[in-house]
């Protein structure tokens, strides 16, 4: 009785599995292509880490190294060996301080702009707004090379300066930040006005907080975009012991062809901080999101 | 009060307007002057060449060559794009739980910048890289990605399309989550298949994510220059050669700021008059379904 009635049991059970697992075949097959094309997403990261872990000889000949070692690293530290040393770790920390210096000038000015267009009013205002939309339709390839002219002419040609102040206001950051900001009721900042906070204040204790996600979302989109930029940067900047990362290994794809480990390594450097940076603020990027793209 | 105001406002856009005064209004007036002028950017004396520039750039080979390849772009990379993203979209849209894990997943390759993704792709299709051995061992050949015309416009709009579709599928999934509920309840009561749904409820409905991301990408395609610089130079036979290519070569490597003056007009023109045919065209689709 007792083998009969187990038997049945496990029949039942599996009734049941089966039946679930039909119900729910349209979602397991779903979660099933999501994954399949998170992977594809992922892949060139994977490739590009297992890469540069790989004893040299397997570089780009198998997808999974048999062994891993840290030699391509080192030769980055050292900035390479014989006649292609190059100044990796260098470029990596210019890299380094153009963003970061470049996306914070861009969002603070972009941020102060935004706040006398949308929250002053002052008179004169509109014309800036009109003109701040011409600009960004305004073909940006037109003014290359006189822009280069003028970084020329300045001074500042082979300079940090030259690759930094072209880039110090993004009008998309203004454009953004102001449409933020004409979201924010009137009451609230009359409201403060009238007891009494300066226009400082209201930025620091109202504005500012209210805007967090939004603004890091543009600065993420900014840091990326500063940090990956190659025309401008490889235009300016000649001198390797200058040059960012990204230019750097951009150059480097020939001198250094038989030495492709030493190159992936250096992928890994220019990759890995901005995926942690983004990582780390991917929560306030997912609520700032919707606004960019409205 | 409003005195104040005004000079306060007028201090918070100094930086700004300092700045459109260096890198916007002078190189604008520059850009200008420049097209007229045959100019090495070393000697003293630029020579005035009137029209001269305009001439030889229309009747270049280089200039038709960076003309045909942004089409040869266009017409992989932007139906590509709209695809993978779509679809990208629809399956976060649809799944029960993880939306976001996923969502910053698919964004995750907008981070890589485009030199390092050359550098894989360069590897992964070498010729004793892996994709190539494993077509040689089934099919006893192996493709030059690279050094055929054909495969190299697929291969670059192939990794645009990996940067990019996360990105856009953002776009779609915002324009997939204003689509009310309703819709796809009657239409289902009225015993529409999904497939019907999608092409009558889901492609109507997203016609402005649709339009945002047509004119995203289409610029996009006249904007292209890290992968050809960093993987083909141009190559082979010009089929990679962008329009970027041809006024960073102009420039810096045969030093005639004039005559890359007017090459990045004629680009600019040639982008512009693109755009707004596309747009005419998307928007003659979405009048069809009844959008403004």
């Amino acid at each position: 009785m007792v083998g009969i009635n187990s038997s049945s049991q496990i029949i039942n059970k599996e009734k049941k599995r089966s039946k679930w697992l039909l119900r729910n075949l349209p979602t397991i097959l779903l979660y099933l292509v999501a994954i399949i094309f998170l992977f594809v997403q992922v892949l060139p990261f994977i490739y590009l880490i297992l890469q540069s872990l790989a004893p040299w000889n397997q570089v780009d000949r198998t997808i999974l190294p048999t062994s891993l070692t840290l030699r391509s690293y080192e030769w980055l530290l050292k900035g390479g060996e014989t006649s292609v040393a190059q100044p990796w770790l260098k470029a990596f920390g210019n890299s380094v301080l153009l963003s970061t210096s470049a996306t914070l000038l861009q969002v603070s000015i972009g941020a102060g702009v935004a706040y006398g267009i949308s929250i002053l009013h002052f008179k004169g205002s509109g014309s800036i707004k009109n003109f701040i939309l011409f600009q960004m339709f305004y073909p940006a390839v037109i003014l290359m090379v006189p822009t280069f002219l003028i970084i020329r002419y300045l001074g500042m040609y082979n300079t940090f300066w030259g690759m930094l102040f072209p880039t110090i206001v993004s009008l998309f950051a203004i454009f953004m930040f102001t449409n933020f900001f004409l979201s924010i009721p009137n009451e609230l900042i009359e409201a403060a006005r009238i007891d009494g906070a300066s226009e400082w204040r209201i930025i620091f204790s109202i504005v500012l907080p209210m805007a967090r996600s939004i603004i890091t979302v543009v600065a993420l989109f900014l840091f990326v975009e500063r940090w990956s930029n190659l025309m401008w940067d490889l235009m300016v900047v000649k001198d390797p012991a200058k040059q960012t990362l990204n230019v750097l290994l951009a150059t480097m794809f020939g001198p250094y062809g038989t030495y492709p480990g030493p190159l992936y390594a250096a992928g890994v450097l220019l990759t890995l901080p901005l995926v942690i940076l983004f990582l780390i603020f991917s929560r306030n990027f997912v609520k700032g999101i919707q606004f960019v793209l409205k | 009060m409003e005195r104040t105001k005004n000079i306060q406002g007028w201090l918070f856009s100094s930086p700004y307007l300092i700045y459109t005064l260096v890198f916007f209004i002078a190189p604008l007036i520059m850009s200008i002057a420049l097209v007229f002028f045959d100019w090495n950017l070393i000697s003293p004396n630029p020579i005035f060449v009137g029209l001269e520039n305009f001439n030889e750039a229309l009747t270049s080979v280089r200039v038709h060559k960076a003309f045909l390849a942004s089409y040869k772009f266009m017409g992989t990379f932007v139906p590509g794009v709209i695809i993978v993203s779509l679809i990208m979209a629809l399956i976060v849209n649809a799944l029960p739980r993880f939306k976001s894990l996923f969502s910053v997943g698919f964004f995750l390759p907008y981070l890589v910048s485009g030199v390092a993704l050359s550098l894989v792709v360069r590897g992964v299709l070498s010729y004793n890289g892996p994709v190539n051995v494993a077509l040689r061992s089934m099919f006893g050949t192996s493709p030059d990605w690279l050094g055929t015309p054909t495969t190299a416009i697929f291969v670059i709009s192939a990794m645009i399309i990996w940067k990019m579709s996360g990105y856009y599928s953002l776009i779609f999934l915002s324009g997939l989550q204003n689509i009310p509920k309703e819709l796809y309840e009657a239409a289902s009561l009225d015993g529409a298949s999904k497939w019907r749904q999608f092409w009558s409820i889901t492609v109507p409905m997203l016609y402005p994510a649709f339009y945002s991301v047509i004119v995203l990408a289409v610029g996009l395609v006249f904007a292209i220059f890290t992968e050809p610089y960093t993987l083909t130079n141009g190559g082979p036979a010009m089929a990679t050669h962008t329009w970027q290519l041809e006024i960073y070569y102009q420039a810096f490597s045969s030093f005639r700021a004039g005559y890359a003056a007017t090459v990045a007009l004629l680009c600019s023109i040639v982008t512009f008059i693109s755009i707004w045919v596309i747009r005419r065209i998307v928007e003659a689709w979405g009048h069809h379904y009844g959008w403004d």
